[in-house]
């Protein structure tokens, strides 16, 4: 079926316009989303031909600032005249849903909010001429917005047709096919699309871009990726910096962000196990143990200025492009653990196209497919949240031998320094039992060989040291491996009673807390030998 | 990366010549000169032939554009030619943005340059001197940062141009040449040569020259810059406009109190002369002063 014209009778009024264009896009800089979208999808639609045009060009995407105006440009199909000429049409696309990343034909429109003009120029393949599209935003909006205080509303086509022009040129090479997109004059109060940072830091969370050479474990995510996820096709976005450099940019996902080791989880439809309908893979933020990243059971938080936390969280991908922050998966997959959800980074690959973004990409549009997908995602937070039961385990069970390899090393050193009180041996021997059980436990449960390895040898240790404890002579003339300072400054029956309750009570009193009562205790000792 | 162009937009022979050929050996040796990648500053028009002609010896390129549908196919055009992060595109008129020191979005030019590409839609010298006078505060602004540069102009031979701006200009020049000697002889001929400029029948492109050079290199040397002049190329550019067109050498010279004294005289300059683009060769042109050097 051809696609279908514009009916002649107006249905549509000015006011449409300006509800089309200024409310959908409450974050500014979703308006370069939009446009990496149809650059995205024209260079897909130029790759399935290059090959029978012998066309070699690297596809790319290249995104500048030039004074106030935001420049968009691909090497992708192109436009002829008819095309720049449809570009006055609101909500017309020729794109099939499901099969491109745009496809409500509105898009284009996201510039009018944030400029004062939006200037198009394409050429495609085998097409001599330049083609250029005008659209005079400002005043297009000034016209409807005092023309609605007047009670005065014109029909949308006079109006677009009063504020666009459209014309042709010479182009240089008929075998040129690109299409640039300027956003001109762009006011003050959307200057974040003129920051070349915050565009890079915002391109490379929500476009289809490739993983970092910076980020070791991309190249095994992309390979997930690539086997599974069809429309799998990252592309190459240029951008150039104020300082006249042009970086590519990346995925936001680097070594220095300490990640561990990836993982995938394959969402299937319940119904179909053969049918995937999305692909997962996740990680943890990592931490340095036993000379290897692992999983630390924190909240992903990344260094630098701005959101620590801005990826912590899955995000969900549809055509590569981000839909919805790091929270949107956490409220439709969820329903206890919030925070856990919060220690794992990663993306959510959908397959089934017939999930479809609400306009903004926000969220998702209400749907059976939409359903499915929730209901099919289900085993994405079961695992993550066992993942993160286990990566408790296992930090925890870290941690608690390192802690007490720590203190056993002390516990030696002090042992061997003849500098422990026998004062202090009840409570040692006490700790000493509390943090084995405590160990064996959580060596118990944890699951990674090398931890668990790590934890059965602290106990080991502990086990010396107990019985180089047990084995100690409590000194007596000179002669011996524990100090008794009641003996030492030969107490009375009576004062030892009394030194050994006063102990005894602050023993007590500090509890668990034995390093602050041998601390107490040393100093009581010492100033008894001072005073004595 | 797309691999870039071989080829140029071709506009017009002559002007093909003269930038692929004459200034390209100008801004070649100004690049080994300087021994890095020149920062150019230019009114290079939406296709950028010079800048793309030139691109292997250029960093950053500053460029002005004062139409907005012609920005926008600058824009277009670096894109095209994978050069657009080395553009930085100021908005407006030239003079206008030289004068007050930034361009219509309020932003400044990266001084300082390496090369000064003027191609001028239009005469030199308007009723106002703008021109003159932007071109006197580029020069100043080069100076602070005492950056030697090339400065290349083209303009258009007689648009606009103040006649009577010329015989006062040449009777200045008569009377400073006659002062820098008391040798007969030699004030004789200055007279001849300034007699011959005078002249109404002497083609006007010579007396452009003249004023040209010799503006470029007082107002250089007052700026501590030892300003080398070479002889104006003339050649037929477009709808068969008469262009002029100079490659000029400023290099500063530190340690100069006043003024700084060129190596190249006076004398030199007013017997420089011009040449002319035919058939893609540079050829002297017929038209010749009464030469003032060796008297």
């Amino acid at each position: 079926m051809n696609p279908v014209e514009p009916p002649k009778e107006e249905l549509v009024f000015s006011p449409a316009i300006l509800i089309l264009s200024q409310d959908l896009y409450p974050r500014k800089l979703e308006v370069v989303r939009e446009y990496i979208q149809n650059a995205s999808d024209a260079i897909d639609s130029f790759n399935a031909i290059a090959p029978l045009i012998d066309d070699n060009s690297e596809p790319v995407i290249k995104v500048s600032i030039q004074g106030r105006s935001l420049l968009i440009f691909d090497n992708g199909i192109g436009m002829g005249g008819d095309d720049v000429a449809k570009l006055r049409y609101i909500a017309y696309s020729e794109k099939k849903t499901g099969e491109e990343a745009g496809y409500k034909g509105i898009g284009r429109l996201a510039g009018f909010a944030v400029a004062e003009k939006l200037k198009i120029t394409s050429t495609c393949y085998g097409d001599p001429q330049l083609h250029h599209f005008e659209i005079r935003a400002k005043d297009m909006r000034e016209e409807i917005s005092q023309n609605k205080k007047r009670g005065v509303i014109d029909p949308a086509s006079d109006v677009i047709s009063r504020h666009t022009t459209i014309s042709s040129t010479p182009a240089a090479d008929p075998k040129d096919h690109y299409t640039i997109v300027e956003i001109r004059d762009i006011y003050e109060s959307c200057s974040e699309l003129l920051d070349s940072t915050r565009l890079k830091e915002y391109i490379g969370d929500v476009a289809p871009v490739d993983f970092s050479p910076e980020f070791k474990w991309g190249t095994r995510i992309s390979q997930w990726l690539r086997q599974d996820v069809p429309d799998y096709s990252p592309k190459t976005v240029y951008l150039s910096m104020l300082n006249g450099e042009r970086i590519k940019v990346y995925k936001p996902y680097v070594d220095s962000m300490s990640i561990s080791e990836p993982h995938p989880i394959a969402v299937r439809d319940p119904a179909d196990p053969d049918n995937m309908l999305a692909l997962c893979w996740y990680a943890t933020k990592g931490q340095k143990m036993l000379d290897e990243l692992r999983p630390s059971g924190k909240i992903f938080t990344v260094d630098g200025d701005g959101d620590k936390k801005r990826f912590a969280g899955l995000v969900y991908k549809l055509f590569g492009f981000s839909i919805g922050d790091r929270h949107l998966p956490v409220k439709t997959l969820w329903d206890r653990s919030f925070p856990r959800a919060l220690w794992f980074t990663g993306e959510i690959h959908i397959i089934d196209k017939q999930v479809q973004p609400i306009t903004d990409r926000s969220d998702f549009i209400e749907s059976d497919a939409r359903a499915r997908l929730y209901k099919a995602a289900a085993p994405i937070p079961s695992t993550l949240n066992q993942q993160a039961q286990v990566i408790s385990y296992n930090r925890n069970a870290f941690r608690d031998g390192e802690n007490f390899t720590v203190k056993l090393q002390r516990l030696q050193d002090r042992l061997r320094d003849k500098s422990i009180e026998k004062s202090e041996l009840k409570s040692i021997r006490a700790d000493l039992n509390r943090r084995l059980v405590t160990l064996r436990s959580r060596v118990d449960h944890c699951s990674d060989p090398a931890i668990e390895k790590f934890g059965k040898g602290v106990q080991k240790f502990a086990a010396s040291v107990q019985k180089e404890l047990d084995d100690a002579k409590i000194m007596k003339g000179g002669d011996g491996d524990i100090a008794d300072v009641a003996r030492e400054r030969k107490m009375t029956s009576q004062a030892r009673r009394v030194f050994e309750i006063i102990m005894d009570t602050l023993q007590d009193y500090y509890g668990s807390d034995t390093d602050t009562y041998h601390e107490v205790a040393g100093k009581i000792s010492k100033a008894i030998r001072k005073k004595y | 990366m797309p691999a870039q162009r071989d080829s140029v937009f071709h506009t017009n022979p002559n002007k093909d010549f003269v930038r692929s050929e004459y200034d390209y050996a100008h801004v070649e040796r100004w690049y080994r000169l300087r021994g890095e990648r020149l920062n150019y500053f230019g009114l290079p028009a939406p296709e950028m032939l010079d800048i793309i002609a030139w691109e292997k010896f250029l960093n950053r390129f500053t460029t002005i554009e004062r139409e907005e549908n012609q920005q926008h196919l600058m824009f277009l055009q670096a894109n095209v030619q994978d050069v657009e992060h080395r553009l930085y595109s100021l908005y407006g008129e030239f003079d206008e943005i030289l004068l007050k020191g930034r361009d219509q979005h309020g932003r400044r030019p990266e001084w300082p340059y390496d090369i000064v590409n003027l191609d001028y839609f239009g005469g030199f010298i308007y009723q106002d001197l703008s021109r003159p006078k932007a071109i006197k505060k580029l020069i100043s602004n080069q100076v602070d940062f005492q950056r030697s540069f090339l400065l290349i102009i083209t303009h258009h031979l007689r648009d606009g141009d103040v006649i009577g701006a010329k015989a006062s200009f040449l009777g200045d020049l008569r009377r400073s040449l006659k002062n820098s000697t008391v040798e007969t002889a030699t004030r004789n001929a200055i007279d001849r040569a300034m007699d011959w400029y005078s002249d109404p029948s002497t083609p006007d492109s010579q007396r452009q020259t003249l004023l040209v050079n010799s503006f470029l290199r007082d107002t250089g040397e007052a700026e501590h810059f030892d300003v080398l002049c070479r002889p104006a190329v003339l050649y037929s550019g477009t709808g068969n406009a008469s262009m002029t067109h100079f490659v000029t050498d400023f290099t500063f010279r530190a340690g100069t109190a006043h003024k700084t004294s060129s190596k190249q005289s006076l004398f030199e300059l007013v017997d420089l002369g011009t040449q002319e683009v035919r058939d893609a060769r540079l050829i002297k042109s017929a038209a010749k002063a009464p030469r003032l050097s060796g008297n």
